[in-house]
């Protein structure tokens, strides 16, 4: 049995259908990514799985239990906004430790919990200060250290990078992830950034127009778009006519080919491409990040780790962790540097 | 020409202030003075005029009376419009253009016309209403209503009254607890601002006053008015205390709403 089951949601604002026929099923620590343009409706359906916003039908059973209709309060769902949302009139103490409060925790335990929460988002020693007092980033660590400090059963993230700058935004998401993973915490993100998603989602749910176009893992999804809208949103896909697809590659199609920039090999008239000039070195794969178009391997080669981007060319060549390969090292690229 | 300019702006700005501070600082020399006749400066200063006052029984009276109608006018106002604001931001945004119409109407019917207004209104009700505070707290309310909405409403837009309160319901609490624990205390400046102001306003009211209600319940302005024929050292000294108690008022408005910053 899945942990978190959405049954045909459809909800629709007069006659405008916001979002209709949502069905997916989530795994107990999944986490899953609302991918979409902006007014698909992936803000609304996280608003109506929080309660903060009705469906007009359809059902939302968490652990098997029917929650439809169940009021925000007793939901014991934690929701981070993209406004932060944090109380003003607060510290950053009383922000976290508001939820435990309002759940009839004592005052003491109150202020241990949010104490550990405030550790673990690592912003110990501010927890005298106002929100107004902190950066962008400092507040939005607050407001996931509140959201979770009440153990919700699913957390919900609505866009909550999308006002940081560049940088910040980097560190956090790692942060987002690392908590997520320590606490097996069950997920929702919504997102109109791919790269973002990629980045995190166990998987991805892409949306448009009310409804979920395609659904699965990123690497899928990347490779394998499943229309025209996925392929154009996923990245900068050639997009090749059918008739002209048939006539260059001998094949037999009545829809347009989508084919990643990446995956076109360059090769220069009349160059020779030979391999005399690489070293080829042993190595183990420690980790992968999916970039969207580039593949980051974390690889160790001689008990030196070393990080190599590879161009995203196809999902078969999509190596895990502990695979064996060969490092290449082009002798060309070997540039020596001054201390 | 940048010089020239500031001196012309500087000269206007003091001459103006100068011009408007001399009426009050004579006031207030005059209420200091023993006696000031047909001569240049007075024959000397004593504080009995204001002694006299502040043991006067009837100015005590008339101004607990004032106090009661404009203290009890805020109170009610409070009580009506800080929930009423938070239902028209929260539940229907879309009517705060109605309330920005509707706050303008005590201001647009002249004081004297709405009074002849109200007291033909409730001269034939059943319940006697005319000449008593009733009817001046009742009018009051609606004049205090612009200023309260417009300043409280500021506040509310200055925060994000939606996720907030959305945020303080997935956290577990209810739509009250979340009112009064998070969005009443961020509205604390502009409440005390517009409070202050308003009392100021209220406390030298005089047509409403007395039209409405008159001598049946002497409010401090009646009180100033009736004794416009006596000594006009003591009604000097009536005048500066008056502004002195308006000016506490008004320096704490302004501090309210400079806030913290």
């Amino acid at each position: 049995m899945s942990y978190v089951k959405v049954n045909q949601f459809a909800k629709s604002f007069g006659d405008v259908d916001v979002f209709k026929d949502i069905d997916f099923s989530i795994e107990k620590g999944e986490f899953i990514t609302l991918l979409g343009p902006s007014g698909c409706g992936k803000s609304t359906l996280l608003r109506c799985i929080a309660g903060l916003d009705n469906v007009d039908l359809g059902t939302l059973l968490v652990e098997g239990e029917n929650i439809t209709d169940l009021a925000p309060q007793q939901r014991e769902i934690g929701m981070v906004f993209q406004s932060y949302a944090l109380f003003p009139n607060m510290t950053v103490e009383d922000n976290v430790a508001f939820g435990l409060k309002m759940n009839g925790f004592s005052k003491s335990k109150s202020r241990l919990e949010a104490k550990k929460m405030i550790d673990l988002v690592e912003l110990a020693g501010k927890e005298k200060f106002y929100p107004r007092e902190l950066s962008g980033g400092q507040r939005q660590r607050v407001a996931l250290a509140r959201a979770l400090v009440v153990r919700p059963r699913i957390l919900l993230l609505d866009e909550p990078l999308s006002a940081l700058d560049a940088k910040i935004r980097k560190s956090l998401r790692q942060q987002i992830l690392n908590i997520q993973k320590e606490l097996n915490l069950t997920t929702i993100f919504v997102t109109h950034d791919q790269e973002e998603a990629m980045l995190l989602s166990d998987r991805i749910f892409l949306m448009s127009k009310g409804s979920i176009v395609q659904q699965g893992k990123p690497e899928d999804i990347y490779t394998k778009p499943a229309n025209e809208f996925v392929a154009s949103f996923m990245g900068h896909y050639n997009l090749i006519d059918a008739d002209v697809a048939n006539q260059w590659f001998d094949i037999s199609t009545s829809d347009k080919v989508a084919i990643r920039p990446e995956s076109i090999y360059i090769r220069e008239k009349g160059r020779q491409y030979g391999e005399h000039i690489s070293i080829a070195k042993p190595g183990v794969v420690l980790s992968h990040q999916l970039l969207g178009n580039v593949i980051r391997y974390s690889v160790e080669v001689d008990k030196q780790q070393l990080t190599v981007d590879l161009l995203n060319r196809s999902s078969e060549r999509l190596l895990t962790k502990g695979a064996p390969l060969e490092l290449m090292f082009n002798l060309n690229e070997i540039q020596p540097v001054r201390s | 020409m940048h010089n020239q300019n500031l001196l012309l702006h500087k000269t206007v700005v003091y001459g103006l202030s100068t011009l408007l501070l001399i009426p009050i600082l004579a006031t207030l020399i005059y209420s200091f003075s023993s006696s000031w006749g047909a001569t240049m400066l007075p024959d000397g200063f004593s504080i009995k005029w204001y002694s006299q006052l502040l043991t006067d029984p009837r100015f005590i009276e008339a101004f607990a009376r004032s106090l009661f109608i404009c203290i009890s006018s805020l109170i009610l106002a409070m009580v009506l419009v800080l929930p009423m604001i938070f239902v028209i931001f929260y539940y229907y945004p879309a009517l705060d253009k109605l309330m920005n119409i509707l706050i303008l109407l005590p201001f647009a019917v002249p004081p004297v016309v709405s009074s002849v207004g109200l007291l033909q209104l409730y001269a034939d009700s059943s319940i006697q209403l005319v000449g008593t505070p009733w009817i001046l707290i009742g009018t009051y309310f609606t004049i205090a209503l612009p200023f309260m909405y417009r300043a409280i409403s500021n506040s509310f837009s200055t925060i994000n009254l939606r996720d907030l309160v959305d945020a303080a319901h997935l956290l577990g609490a209810s739509t009250t607890k979340a009112y009064l624990l998070i969005i009443l205390p961020n509205l604390k400046k502009g409440l005390l601002a517009s409070t202050f102001l308003s009392f100021s306003f209220l406390l030298g009211e005089f047509v409403f006053a007395n039209i409405l209600v008159g001598t049946r319940y002497e409010t401090l302005q009646i009180y100033l008015y009736n004794m416009r024929q006596t000594s006009g050292h003591f009604t000097s000294a009536l005048v500066m205390t008056y502004f002195a108690f308006i000016f506490i008022c008004t320096w704490l408005a302004t501090r309210f709403s400079r806030g913290n910053e």
